[in-house]
């Protein structure tokens, strides 16, 4: 074993440490850990950490389907003479937009390290390295990373699902052919969404000027995420209607790769109707396309903007015109009591316009919130009920529920993201850490951006469907189940937005997440069950009284039981030791 | 008045600054010297309340800086050794955010702001991004953030680091005036000359110890020599020569 392995450890030492190797190397730890021209915002994972975290989605997905594949479960169930390959089709296609999304938001999370940058170029140009060789190790680095990727997002699903799959089949060969499928079909479709994203951004690159692309990137990149998001929701529907599809293929399903590929999975299990070969047949061709069509971008993009690096000024400011915001002087006037929430509110409102990975999670929330919103306003309308009707049932209903919910709990997580973490002395400096304010100021940010467009179309939509009395009812408890939940959410924040270090996990984190879900549940479903019941009789809302009192006197008992010392303000998280060192001798 | 008592700082057990005291008087520019290591940087720390002192307090017109931090810290400017800012802001938006921080009136924060950034020569780059500026830029930032308030103390800790000639020469001066207005002025830097010739006291560290304390001139005196020779005879006994011609002999080795 040894004399083939040594040579090849050999060779690989050997190349590794060449110039050209280290330079990849050099490329994959700055897609990693990030790019050089901006600071960083101090979100860096590590490798590991980064992978373990792509490979838990498919993992877990795979874990709860076990349920449903197990022959006793069946037997239990009465199913007999189950389908397997009929009853793994939607699941297939669920890991397939699963893989596709993680993927997909991995290329846009790490798109601004992909080419090297003004850091890379400072270091490397005065060495005797050509820029050729530059170019072919940073797109070998970019091919390692989206195969790294690929595997590692699909790992646990190309072991686990065709393990619960076959978990009722006797022959062994039926798991690996299952298996070898499934794994071609998952990890095409991530290299595909990978390189596709690439072809996006790098068209927009290819054809802006530096300045415009500079700025339309990062709104790209939030249509991108929210497209993400859309597609991972389409697994609920779509698979129902591709396996009742007749004849040939609906025209939408050519728009949608997540067809494609689920096509070429099931054509190659003999499975495929009419429709699905036909879209199968877009796969290769499509996919050949994408990877071609990305490589050029990448080619004209790093001649465009590495190459010219040194000529595009460093220090060129823009020199917009300032306006003085009226809204921002009402709201110093109104709302912004100290000079600390003025000038914090100013800080929080600009980092979350400005800074990169804040927008892109608050993207991706406003994305799910507008896809799941959609879902409800497509229920309503279920059967070509009136819109009167519509209005009224418990999906119309929760609308402003999952959009509130989501935004909330949204902005509590962003809050949570550093942004340069250095630059926190100033407010270290300046603010009083006694005076309790983060608080206040934290709940006024999430209620001004949140609730009044949410308050005036609610009001809106409700006063001219339904009259004044159901829009004015409704728009009260959107409000203040608003309020609530903003409360609850920000129980023992001690923190200005964006300036203390990530919170470390701990054990009950996974608690909240389930928490998250179940509070989901309450807040929307049956707060939108009850007042789809209750508002024809505006008597039966006086039911709400008792849960909002509760809701209103628990985090404000919490509040009140906390010392002063937990109420300080914080920059730094720490992780409860079990044992404290007392320091004696210092 | 300001004073450092006996201030010791350690970490896990290892003395960064041990025993100081200092009085830093109205009109005194006192300035802070020492190698790499010394305890300048957690000297400053102490100063700003950044840093909880292990032992030793820091006392402002005879109260401890720690009993309220708060209004200590409204009478102080402070530049730190790096320019760390927020990137996506602009200079004026990061100014006006330190103005209203600091609880100045609005209609002051933005005169102030705009008559310093012209007199700073950043009016013109005033709506870019922070992250677009270069390294004197954003210490140009520092400064007016420092001075806009117009504190009684100041703490500067490498204030001219990435300065051009023109603005250092400013600053210079300024620091020149700022002591002869009766503020107070505790100023760190590698740069002998500029100590020599802005600051009234000198402090030299070495190893978080006091080894030199006295004004100016008096420490150039005790070995007759420039500060620059004093500096280097009492913290780093080392042939500089020797070390320069030694690095060359191993830059040519084979």
């Amino acid at each position: 074993m040894s004399l083939l392995t040594d040579p090849i450890r050999h060779h690989w030492n050997y190349y590794k440490e060449r110039p050209f190797g280290r330079l990849v190397r050099l490329f994959v730890e700055r897609i990693f850990r990030g790019g050089g021209d901006s600071d960083t915002e101090g979100l860096d994972l590590g490798i590991g950490l980064v992978l373990t975290l792509l490979a838990m989605p498919g993992g877990f997905v795979s874990i709860l389907l076990f349920d449903k594949y197990g022959s006793l479960l069946q037997w239990l169930r009465g199913q007999k003479n189950v389908d397997t390959l009929l009853i793994a089709f939607p699941d297939e296609y669920f890991f397939i937009v699963l893989s596709m999304t993680v993927t997909g938001a991995i290329a846009v999370w790490r798109w601004d390290s992909i080419f090297p940058d003004r850091r890379d170029y400072m270091n490397l140009v005065h060495l005797p390295i050509a820029t050729r060789t530059v170019f072919l190790a940073n797109l070998v680095a970019v091919l390692f990373l989206v195969g790294l990727v690929a595997m590692d997002v699909n790992a646990a699903s190309c072991v686990l699902f065709p393990m619960v799959v076959s978990a009722s089949q006797s022959h062994f060969l039926f798991f690996v052919k299952f298996a070898a499928v499934h794994a071609l079909g998952v990890v095409l479709s991530s290299v595909f969404v990978f390189f596709a994203v690439f072809c996006v951004l790098g068209l927009l690159m290819a054809v802006l000027p530096p300045q415009t692309f500079r700025r339309a990137s990062a709104y790209v990149r939030g249509v991108v995420v929210v497209y993400l998001v859309a597609l991972l929701c389409t697994s609920f529907m779509v698979p129902e209607l591709l396996r009742r599809a007749k004849g040939p293929a609906p025209a939408w399903t050519f728009l949608m790769p997540s067809c494609w590929f689920v096509g070429l999975c099931q054509l190659l299990r003999g499975r495929a109707n009419q429709a699905l070969t036909e879209v199968a047949m877009l796969c290769l061709p499509g996919f050949f396309l994408v990877v071609a069509v990305a490589l050029c971008m990448y080619a004209i993009g790093y001649r465009k903007y590495f190459v010219r690096i040194a000529e595009m000024t460093e220090g060129a400011a823009t020199t917009h015109r300032w306006q003085k915001s009226q809204v921002g002087v009402l709201l110093d006037h109104l709302v912004l009591k100290s000079p600390m929430q003025k000038a914090c509110f100013r800080f929080v409102g600009k980092t979350l316009q400005r800074s990169e990975t804040h927008r892109l999670v608050m993207t991706g929330v406003a994305g799910l919130a507008l896809v799941l919103a959609s879902q409800a306003l497509m229920n309503a309308y279920e059967g070509g009920r009136p819109a009167r009707e519509a209005a009224l049932s418990a999906d119309a209903l929760s609308i402003p529920f999952i959009i509130t919910f989501l935004l909330i709990v949204g902005l509590r997580l962003v809050f949570e993201i550093p942004v340069d973490l250095q630059a926190n002395w100033i407010f270290q400096l300046t603010v009083d850490a006694d005076r309790q304010e983060s608080e206040p100021l934290a709940r006024k940010v999430i209620l001004v951006s949140v609730l009044p467009w949410i308050a005036a179309i609610t009001f809106g939509v409700y006063s001219r469907l339904e009259g004044g009395a159901v829009a004015v009812l409704h728009t009260v408890v959107v409000v203040v189940w608003t309020v609530l939940l903003t409360n609850i959410m920000l129980v023992r924040f001690r923190k200005i937005p964006f300036t203390c270090s990530m919170p470390v996990f701990k054990q009950h984190s996974i608690v909240i997440l389930i928490a998250f879900c179940f509070g989901f549940l309450i807040y929307v479903g049956s707060t939108a069950e009850f007042e789809a019941s209750a508002l024809t009789e505006p008597l039966r809302m006086l039911e709400l009284l008792p849960v909002a009192a509760m809701a209103w006197y628990i985090p404000h008992h919490l509040k009140g039981s906390t010392i002063d010392l937990e109420k300080r303000l914080i920059y730094e998280e720490s992780a409860a030791r079990t044992v404290e060192l007392l320091r004696l001798s210092e | 008045m300001l004073e450092a008592v006996r201030l010791t700082k350690s970490y896990s057990s290892l003395p960064a600054v041990q025993e100081l005291s200092f009085t830093l008087r109205p009109g005194q520019v006192l300035g802070c010297l020492g190698p790499n290591g010394s305890g300048k940087s957690t000297t400053v720390k102490m100063l700003t309340g950044l840093l909880e002192p292990t032992r030793g307090v820091v006392q402002f017109d005879g109260h401890n800086i720690r009993d309220d931090l708060a209004s200590y810290r409204a009478r102080l400017g402070y530049v730190p050794e790096e320019a760390h800012l927020y990137p996506y802001l602009t200079g004026w938006e990061y100014l006006e955010m330190i103005g209203t921080l600091r609880g100045m009136p609005r209609r002051n924060i933005e005169l102030k702001i705009d008559s310093l950034l012209q007199l700073f020569s950043l009016h013109p780059a005033r709506h870019g991004t922070i992250g677009t500026y270069s390294k004197g830029m954003r210490q140009r930032v520092l400064l007016i953030a420092a001075i806009m308030h117009d504190p009684e103390i100041f703490i500067f800790d490498e204030p001219l680091s990435g300065l051009d000639v023109t603005s250092a020469l400013i600053f210079k001066n300024l620091v020149q005036a700022l002591g002869r207005s009766g503020k107070l002025v505790f100023y760190c830097s590698h740069v002998l000359e500029v100590v020599e010739k802005v600051c009234t006291d000198v402090l030299i560290l070495r190893k978080g110890v006091v080894i030199a304390h006295d004004t100016v001139a008096n420490v150039g005196q005790i070995l007759g020599q420039s500060l620059e020779n004093t500096f280097l005879h009492l913290v780093d006994d080392v042939d500089t020569t020797r070390v320069a011609r030694d690095i060359v002999d191993v830059m040519r080795a084979a």
